[in-house]
């Protein structure tokens, strides 16, 4: 049987490799992730998959599975969304994982050592709030996942692209600076672009940072913009309920979640215009401790 | 099976018993392998602070423990639940892994318990089942086909779940089909049975949980992956070896219940792949399977239940290996006037299933 070849994606607190024979994927890849180096040397990987086309001849259009160990964990998509189904997959997949860390479902952006966690349920303007935080200057830890370690309660960065549906492609996509991959048009989230880190906050992947602030934003169109002061107790529960592994951790999830609401300051952000939430979470940054 | 995947798994099964010192990028596959089969968690448990490792390997080993606590854990709270349903009118057997669990067998460590399974007597079947929906247990929809499916031709009822909870419940009156050829009556489990201390469940005796176990593996169900079953008759064998006159008690019974042909497979991949302590007369005192028999299950048995190599999909000899080991499981079960009905309903079933799920949009149920 043939070796497999497998791209390396290193993004800090964990290391994807994938192998496919498609094309485009290839060009996607190195479009979405510019900065790694195209061919690293084998190294472990905490995800292993494989984008394999299926049938040519199929009536409604050719497909791509994503396999990883022998198995299919979802449907398959149109070919030509292989990596939106590489990057939807493998979170999923790092969110079984990864264990042994508390993984919140967050933006995190941090400006020196110093970090702002972004807890949200999808739909809320997390990423939208995250990119456009990044893009006025701070460093891009990750999008999807708020990866803390449990043992030293710092947040690792996870630089994977971030995944704008929608209108945030647009709002994000006309900022200045703004890099983004192609636009999947009518995937099963709506439509689809990948934004970019910059280069600066990819070779920072390694560097973890101390939390500092918790704010729990809520886009709502035409909100002017509202903030309240959070709890320690209420920001704690917040982020177990942001978390995809909060129960799974049992006493190690509850422990690091209070770590964190009583080191941090946690606000609640309803925003309308986005400039405005980045000014006003600046502003809370500089009274965090 | 390649020589060198084959060596990989050999690896595994090694490592579920004595900590493994490797390189990292061969601890990736056996990571990788072990979870194929169901067996991560064992493999941290067997490593875990036992073997020197890299940082990355015990990232990845801790993660499986820590689902494995978490899954024990709601087998216990399930079982919890369930403590105020037993009365002392007539027997409730916790089987498989929860009993392993209820009983603090080492076994039971790391190893993933996906539902609770309760023997009860036929004759309180309907009782059983009528306190779990009085409690707020609620049965999963079944169509009118496979409710009668249950009813008249399977051991157990349709499984049922408490809301919010994420374990489900079945109950059993028999751990055989009552349709298959190796179909008993089930009195002597319940009269033989144990008390588990500080709850009011019972468990199968010893003899009885390892002849389950040889029986859930070989006789129930596909064998798909599905290692980890001769590595639990591994672990109740190590659990019951020292016992005085256990082996002799499990050949007896074995011969009583008419189950010498699954224990006779259960011990023979017990040592062949995890190297168990069976003495030599025990097997030879079991009636061996034709030699026709054992050429195939020699055969196939290894390709259907160990993982194939991850990097590719199952190829053809391992898909076909499955689909002929279901067949056989099938035919075991039940009778084919009984069966060939039964799957021509199904596979028309499937088919359907198949073409709505084309003509809609898939769900991206589980995402994160």
């Amino acid at each position: 049987m043939m070796r497999t070849d497998y791209r390396l994606l290193d993004v800090g607190a964990a290391c994807l490799a994938v192998a496919t024979p498609i094309e485009h994927f290839h060009r996607h890849l190195d479009m979405v992730y510019p900065h790694q180096s195209a061919r690293d040397a084998p190294r472990f990987a905490d995800i292993r998959v494989s984008l394999l086309p299926g049938s040519r001849w199929r009536w409604r259009g050719q497909q791509v599975s994503l396999w990883s160990e022998g198995r299919r964990p979802f449907e398959p998509y149109p070919i030509q969304s292989a990596l939106p189904l590489f990057e939807w997959g493998g979170n999923w997949l790092l969110a079984q994982r990864l264990n042994a860390y508390l993984l919140l479902h967050a933006g995190v952006v941090a400006r020196g050592d110093r970090a702002v966690i972004l807890p949200a349920e999808p739909g809320s303007g997390k990423s939208t709030l995250t990119c456009a935080l990044h893009l006025a200057g701070w460093r891009f830890l990750s999008d999807e996942f708020g990866v803390i370690d449990p043992t030293t309660g710092m947040v690792l960065p996870m630089l994977k692209p971030a995944a704008l549906k929608n209108r945030s492609i647009d709002i994000i996509g006309r900022r200045p600076g703004a890099v983004l991959g192609p636009v999947f048009a009518g995937t099963r989230k709506g439509d689809v672009a990948h934004f970019v880190p910059d280069r600066h906050s990819f070779l920072s992947r390694q560097r973890g940072a101390q939390p500092t602030l918790v704010v729990f934003p809520r886009f709502r169109a035409g909100a002017a913009l509202a903030c309240s002061a959070l709890t320690t107790a209420q920001t704690a529960m917040r982020l177990g309920m942001n978390s995809f592994n909060y129960g799974v951790l049992g006493p190690v999830g509850f422990d690091a979640a209070i770590a964190i609401a009583r080191r941090t300051h946690g606000h609640e952000l309803v925003y309308g215009d986005l400039d405005e939430a980045i000014a006003h979470v600046e502003a809370l940054f500089e009274r965090a401790p | 099976m390649s020589p060198h995947a084959q060596s990989e798994v050999a690896l595994l099964l090694n490592g579920l018993h004595a900590p493994s010192q490797l390189a990292e990028a061969r601890w990736e596959r056996l990571l990788r392998l072990a979870r194929m089969s169901g067996l991560h968690a064992r493999l941290a448990e067997a490593n875990l602070d036992k073997a020197p490792m890299t940082d990355l390997v015990h990232r990845h080993l801790l993660s499986s423990a820590r689902i494995a606590a978490y899954r024990a854990q709601m087998v216990r709270a399930e079982l919890f639940h369930l403590t105020p349903l037993v009365d002392a009118d007539f027997p409730v057997i916790v089987l498989k892994g929860a009993a392993y669990l209820l009983q603090q067998r080492k076994m039971a460590e790391g190893r993933f318990v996906s539902d609770v399974d309760l023997l009860v007597p036929r004759s309180h079947l309907r009782t059983m089942e009528g306190r779990l929906l009085a409690a707020g247990w609620q049965p999963e929809k079944l169509d009118p086909y496979d409710e009668r499916y249950y009813r008249d031709w399977s051991h157990e009822t349709p499984p049922m779940r408490f809301p919010g909870h994420s374990l489900e419940v079945d109950l059993h009156h028999a751990i055989t089909p009552v349709t298959g050829s190796l179909a008993f009556d089930p009195a002597s489990l319940f009269e033989r049975s144990e008390a588990i201390p500080g709850t009011p469940f019972r468990a199968l005796c010893a003899e009885d949980q390892v002849l389950h176990a040889c029986l859930h593996c070989f006789h129930d169900g596909e064998l798909d992956l599905r290692v980890r079953e001769v590595v639990d008759i591994d672990g109740l064998l190590r659990t019951f070896a020292a016992r005085e006159g256990f082996w002799d008690r499990l050949l007896a019974r074995a011969t009583e219940l008419r189950l010498q042909r699954p224990l006779w497979y259960g011990l023979h991949f017990a040592r062949k792949w995890l190297e168990c302590p069976v003495p030599r007369e025990v097997s030879n005192a079991l009636p061996a399977p034709s030699a026709l028999s054992r050429a195939v299950m020699a055969a196939l048995v290894p390709l259907a239940m160990l993982p194939s190599d991850p990097d590719f999909p199952p190829p053809f000899r391992v898909r076909l290996a499955r689909t002929l080991m279901r067949t056989r499981y099938h035919l075991l079960r039940m009778p084919l006037r009984l069966l060939a009905p039964h799957l021509a309903r199904k596979t028309l079933r499937r088919l359907k299933a198949r073409f709505d799920r084309r003509t809609e949009a898939p769900t991206d149920a589980g995402a994160p």
